[in-house]
């Protein structure tokens, strides 16, 4: 007890010196110091309410939160390919990890990826083509909405050319590299495992790969796993175990780090403890760059929102700046489309894009003869936030506002009944054709806005397919502005997690900055080390 | 709900000494809950009607998590910008209303059933008897969130759903004091006269538990404000932004390191009102059963 | 114990039928089968219960399981695989069925057995609750017996004050106060998750500590209270206390022998009782703690619509409340014979 007291009190004298220093000691904290150490056995923490869910298993082919369990997949399985970055977040790129290489023929329509050669599983069997192939028709067949939406040809889509997998599709589809990287068909898992154990028991245990493999499992609650020493990249991993473990939220999470229960939390959010995390010396806080925007989605199929005017006068009732300075400390950037600095494509500022402009909101709303809205969102600490002060922002225009938080659940539900009015949701990803992209929330074949407008369904599918990133740029600004022009859906602030780690673990994702292919980073888990 | 109940445990003070410090304390004991009821019962209520104390709601953004003491914010604000004590008087205000009414249905429907059933007796208090044993068997806070979650968050539902509570241990208390009534002379004198049964249960039953209920009901107070917080906490109960005890508490400890009193105030008030309510509830026990 | 004793000896030759058949008769043994073929219904009728309510809760654990990507079709395909599609008084049945067999089902999330993993989570559960009883009664029955030997004096008068006091302090208070004073601010304990005993009994309780006191303090105000009312009742009004007075037995003699005997088998019953009610208070402090329990399997499982697991974790707390209840109702039996039973 008395050592524990002394050393809280040389903490505070810490602390106190570094405040008066005036410098944020956590942001040197975080470079590497000496070369990379073996060894170490690290816990990360994720979030119960999104990466911390694995409720259906880690099987690939099976895993519906695939998109969320990075951390989970990549460490098991690796990946085909990764998401790389600078240590500052910059040149973001994807490249071939377990592929060697890949090329498109056929205008786009046809995509080879050569595999790696003498890649093995954790089991022993070789990862080829084959296994590729195997993986493929498996997550194709899938009921899962995990299983990739590739627009396949209908005959034979995947085949196997030596050591090279083969895929076909009914039309270009240029992105389908980058939205690898977000989908669990990067993931490929041993056939002969999948054989021998049987679907139920590969969900629990799963052979992959990667760095890591499964010592024990217990679903949305811990994961244990312990090296590859059959990993194909030598002298990797660092660490000698890896252990996945499941928390409430951002404030316990940040108390068992400073116990040195856990090494590294992933995707932090609340912004007074990314604060107070900043100021601690004990922790290293790395805020990514910011991909997804936060966005009003407005259901323009329905009152009040099928008229324009209504739709304008939400964009002049919000003060972005507002909200970005009083919940976010200025911490994130405003949006206007739907990409952040982060991402690909990204555009600061929408020519003609409706700012904060209260007295046109109130004659808007005065036109309209009042507007009352309701407005949704996923119950999340800082959505509920964001839409507590929309509320108040709207209600000073004279829009009459109610908002309600929904569990996933009802929100669906809300979305698939047509009945909605406006959400506050996510949108965009590293790619905005990558996974749930803007597509996602754009397009007229999904329920999440009421636009059915073909011009933009046809800017989006062509973007996608483009090979050419210049065209590609040039299709998504031209998205991003009939999006502003016709007001479909005002967009806030870009917005990325942090990943808080203890000071002496160190890597790429968690010490340095990797965009967030669609909520959280990609950590390179075999990269990451910690000083004893 | 079973903890009060089989509590039999004397008022606090009792006994309280010889002569005038006995009187004093006597009084204080009733005094002290009456008045630190009074006390917060006015803040909520009265207090925003004579004071200017802004809106619990509609703060702006840009003066999120002041401080205490600030100007114009007593105790600061939340981070959206919300005055922080007036969230805790209109809080209390839903804590009281759902307290009370959640109360009223218990001495009211759990109260009737209680004392149907005892006088009664034979099937009919089987029967009514083993369908309280299976809600009280039942896990009282999974059938509150199972009923919650079906019914959605919000008062009028959060009232329903900690009926399921008070229900049943109204019915117990009802049903045990009148099971010692049913001995009473008078009760028997009354039957022998052919006292009708509607009136047995009004006229002679009803008043004579009523003062037992209504003590029952003081500490049931305390409890259900209580598990309002529960339920609150685990996010279905009022839902924000409209404040309660409960969802400040959990809506502050989301960021308990940070801004901690966020946490502290809405616990000092519930702790307080609850403290009130069971020392009130003690002390009418005490002068009740004879103390 | 050898033949050779009287009084076993005549009750022998009086049983002529034999002691089987004694056992058979005795009352106690009879009041045992009947209060649990009375606990059967209540079982049931709380699982009934159950499935009725959670038949009512909107949502499909189908469509939230695939996520809102999910087409029509695959979220009917799903709920097929989950058997959802069923009518409801057919998946009861079948799922009683099981139940009697000790085959509480598959989580329609997981797919795995329900009964295996409940074994797991209950025993952090149970211990979780084993130690705060075990807390609150080890401090509670001293105070109560110092307080009692000189009702009204200092020590008294303090612990009642504390006791009342702390009652009035909502579980989940507790457990953030805690949290906020030795978790963040001092790190003697650690915040959050659970240590199983495999990795040492320190560890473990080290683990356990913050989230049993939490529960443990306003039982431990409670018991408090009440054993201290009991045994001051007992001292000043039972004529057995008087007699044992006359006989000169001295008061801590008279406290511990005697009072506080007959006082226990009220504690006993009301400890009983807690037990159902400990298990609203195991879901909040199993929340913050991020303890593994059943309490936490339970709320995770309604978030995600997993009713079958939601069902059996209802189940299992409504079997450990009876239980509870008929074993404190039969031990006041035993202990006290003035209690008559079955004769109403």
């Amino acid at each position: 007890m008395k050592t524990k007291i002394r050393q809280f009190i040389a903490l505070l004298g810490v602390m106190v010196v570094a405040a008066a220093c005036g410098g944020s000691p956590a942001d040197t904290a975080g470079g590497a110091e000496g070369p990379p150490q073996r060894g170490g056995s690290l816990t990360v923490l994720l979030s119960s309410g999104f990466a911390g869910s694995w409720p259906s298993g880690l099987d690939p082919a099976t895993n519906t939160t695939g998109g969320a369990n990075l951390t989970h997949m990549n460490a098991i399985f690796s990946g085909l390919f990764k998401l790389v970055a600078d240590e500052d977040g910059s040149n973001a790129r994807v490249e071939p990890e377990i592929a060697k290489d890949y090329d498109f023929a056929d205008g786009g329509k046809t995509v080879r990826i050569t595999l790696r050669d003498g890649v093995e599983f954790s089991d022993g069997t070789p990862l080829n083509a084959e296994a590729v192939a195997w993986n493929w028709k498996r997550d194709l067949e899938s009921t899962c909405t995990c299983a990739p939406n590739w627009p396949v040809v209908e005959k034979d889509p995947i085949t196997v050319e030596g050591n090279t997998v083969v895929l076909k599709f009914t039309q270009p589809y240029a992105a389908v590299i980058n939205s690898l990287v977000v989908s669990n068909a990067n993931w490929i898992a041993s056939p002969t495992a999948y054989e021998k154990m049987g679907a139920e028991q590969f969900k629990i245990k799963p052979v992959g790969a990667g760095p890591f493999k499964v010592v024990s499992n217990r679903l949305s609650s811990e994961l244990k796993l312990t090296r590859n020493e059959n990993y194909w990249k030598e002298n990797r991993p660092y660490l000698d175990n890896l252990t996945i473990k499941s928390v409430g939220g951002d404030q316990p999470a940040y108390q068992a780090i400073l116990a040195g229960q856990a090494h590294v939390y992933e995707g932090m959010v609340t912004t007074p403890l990314i604060n107070q995390a900043k100021d601690n010396p004990q922790v290293t806080v790395t805020q990514q760059p910011a991909t997804s925007p936060y966005l009003i989605q407005l259901n323009t199929s329905k009152a009040p929102f099928n008229n324009k005017k209504a739709r304008e006068a939400i964009y002049y009732a919000t003060n972005v700046d507002a909200i970005r300075k009083g919940l976010f400390q200025n911490q994130y950037p405003a949006a206007q489309t739907f990409t952040g600095p982060g991402g690909l494509f990204h555009q600061e500022k929408v020519p003609g894009y409706r700012t904060y402009d209260p007295d046109k909101a109130r004659q808007l709303v005065k036109e309209l003869g009042g507007l009352t809205v309701h407005l949704g969102t996923i119950k999340q600490y800082v959505a509920e936030q964001v839409n507590t002060a929309l509320q108040s922002q709207w209600e000073e225009v004279g829009i009459k506002t109610t908002i309600e938080s929904h569990e996933l659940n009802s929100l669906i539900g809300e979305f698939n009944s047509g009945n909605w009015q406006a959400m506050l949701q996510t949108a965009g990803a590293w790619d905005p054709a990558a996974g749930v992209g803007v597509a996602f929330r754009f397009d007229s074949q999904f329920p999440f806005s009421g636009v059915k407008d073909p011009q933009l369904d046809k800017l989006l599918d062509d973007a996608a397919a483009t090979i050419d990133e210049a065209k590609r740029a040039e299709l998504y600004e031209q998205a991003g502005k009939l999006i502003s022009d016709n007001a479909y859906a005002p967009f806030i602030l870009a917005f990325a997690p942090a990943n808080v780690a203890a000071s002496n673990v160190h890597g790429p994702g968690v010490t340095t900055k990797i965009p967030p292919v669609l909520v959280n980073t990609g950590i390179i888990w075999d990269e990451v080390w910690m000083s004893q | 709900m079973a903890i009060v109940e089989a509590s039999a445990s004397p008022a606090l003070l009792e006994e309280a000494g010889q002569g005038r410090v006995r009187g004093w304390l006597r009084h204080l004991e009733l005094a002290f809950p009456i008045g630190l009821l009074t006390l917060i019962i006015g803040a909520c209520f009265f207090w925003p009607m004579i004071a200017a104390v802004p809106q619990p709601v509609g703060g702006d953004v840009l003066e999120s998590n002041l401080p205490a003491f600030s100007p114009g914010h007593l105790l600061g604000t939340d981070p959206n910008g919300n005055d922080v004590f007036s969230r805790i008087l209109y809080g209390g205000r839903s804590s009281l209303v759902v307290g009370v009414a959640v109360n009223v249905l218990g001495l009211l429907v759990g109260g009737t059933l209680g004392a149907v059933s005892a006088y009664a007796g034979g099937k009919i208090d089987a029967v009514i008897m083993r369908l309280l044993d299976v809600l009280i068997a039942f896990p009282s806070l999974v059938l509150t969130l199972a009923v919650a979650q079906s019914l959605g968050p919000s008062q009028l539902n959060t009232i329903f759903a900690l009926a399921f509570f008070s229900v049943p241990a109204f019915a117990r208390v009802s049903r045990a004091a009148t099971l010692r009534l049913r001995e009473q002379p008078f009760m028997m004198a009354a039957q022998l006269c052919g006292t009708s049964t509607w009136r047995m249960l009004f006229r002679h039953i009803a008043p004579n538990i009523t003062p037992q209920l209504v003590t029952f009901s003081m500490l049931g107070m305390g409890i259900i404000i209580v598990i309002e917080g529960a339920l609150s906490f685990l996010g279905l109960g009022i839902p924000p932004p409209a404040p309660s005890w409960g969802n400040m508490i959990s809506q502050g400890q989301q960021a308990l390191s940070a801004t901690p009193m966020l946490v502290v105030w809405p616990c000092v008030v519930l702790f307080l009102t609850v403290l009130a309510f069971n020392l009130l509830g003690e002390t009418l026990r005490g002068r009740w059963s004879g103390r | 114990m050898t033949v050779t004793d009287p009084a076993l000896g005549d009750a022998r030759e009086t049983a002529a039928p034999g002691v089987a058949t004694r056992i058979l008769r005795s009352p106690s043994l009879r009041l045992i089968v009947r209060r649990l073929l009375a606990a059967i219904p209540i079982i049931i009728g709380v699982s009934l219960l159950t499935f009725i309510v959670l038949s009512l809760i909107p949502g499909n654990a189908a469509q939230l399981l695939l996520g809102p990507e999910a087409t029509p079709e695959q979220v009917e395909a799903m709920t097929r695989q989950m058997g959802l599609d069923q009518p409801p008084v057919q998946r009861y049945l079948d799922w009683l069925g099981g139940a009697l067999t000790g085959d509480l089902g598959t989580s329609l999330v997981s797919q795995q057995p329900v009964t295996s993993e409940l074994g797991v989570r209950l025993g952090v559960t149970g211990e979780l609750v084993g130690l705060a009883f075990l807390m609150s009664l080890g401090f509670a029955i001293p105070v109560a017996l110092l307080a009692a030997y000189r009702p009204n004096r200092l020590f008294d008068r303090v612990s009642m004050l504390v006791s009342i006091t702390g009652l009035a302090v909502a579980n989940y208070v507790i457990a953030l106060l805690l949290v906020l004073v030795f978790a963040v601010q001092f790190t003697f304990f650690p915040a959050i998750g659970y240590v199983p005993l495999s990795q040492g009994l320190g560890e473990n309780l080290r683990s356990m500590l913050l989230p049993a006191v939490s529960i443990a303090f306003p039982l431990f105000c409670f018991y408090t209270r009440f054993l201290r009312g009991d045994l001051v009742d007992q001292l000043q009004g039972e004529d057995y206390i008087t007699t044992a007075r006359a006989k000169g037995i001295g008061p801590w003699q008279v406290l511990l022998r005697h009072a506080f005997r007959n006082s226990s088998f009220g504690l006993l019953t009301v400890v009983g009782l807690n037990l159902g009610t400990l298990i609203g208070a195991t879901v909040i402090i199993e929340q913050i703690f991020a303890l593994p329990g059943i309490g936490q399997l339970m709320l995770q499982a309604i978030n995600t619509r997993d009713f079958v697991v939601v069902q059996a974790c209802v189940v299992v707390f409504a079997v450990v409340a009876v239980l509870a209840n008929l074993v404190t109702d039969l031990l006041y039996a035993v202990l006290d014979p003035r209690i008559r039973y079955g004769n109403r």
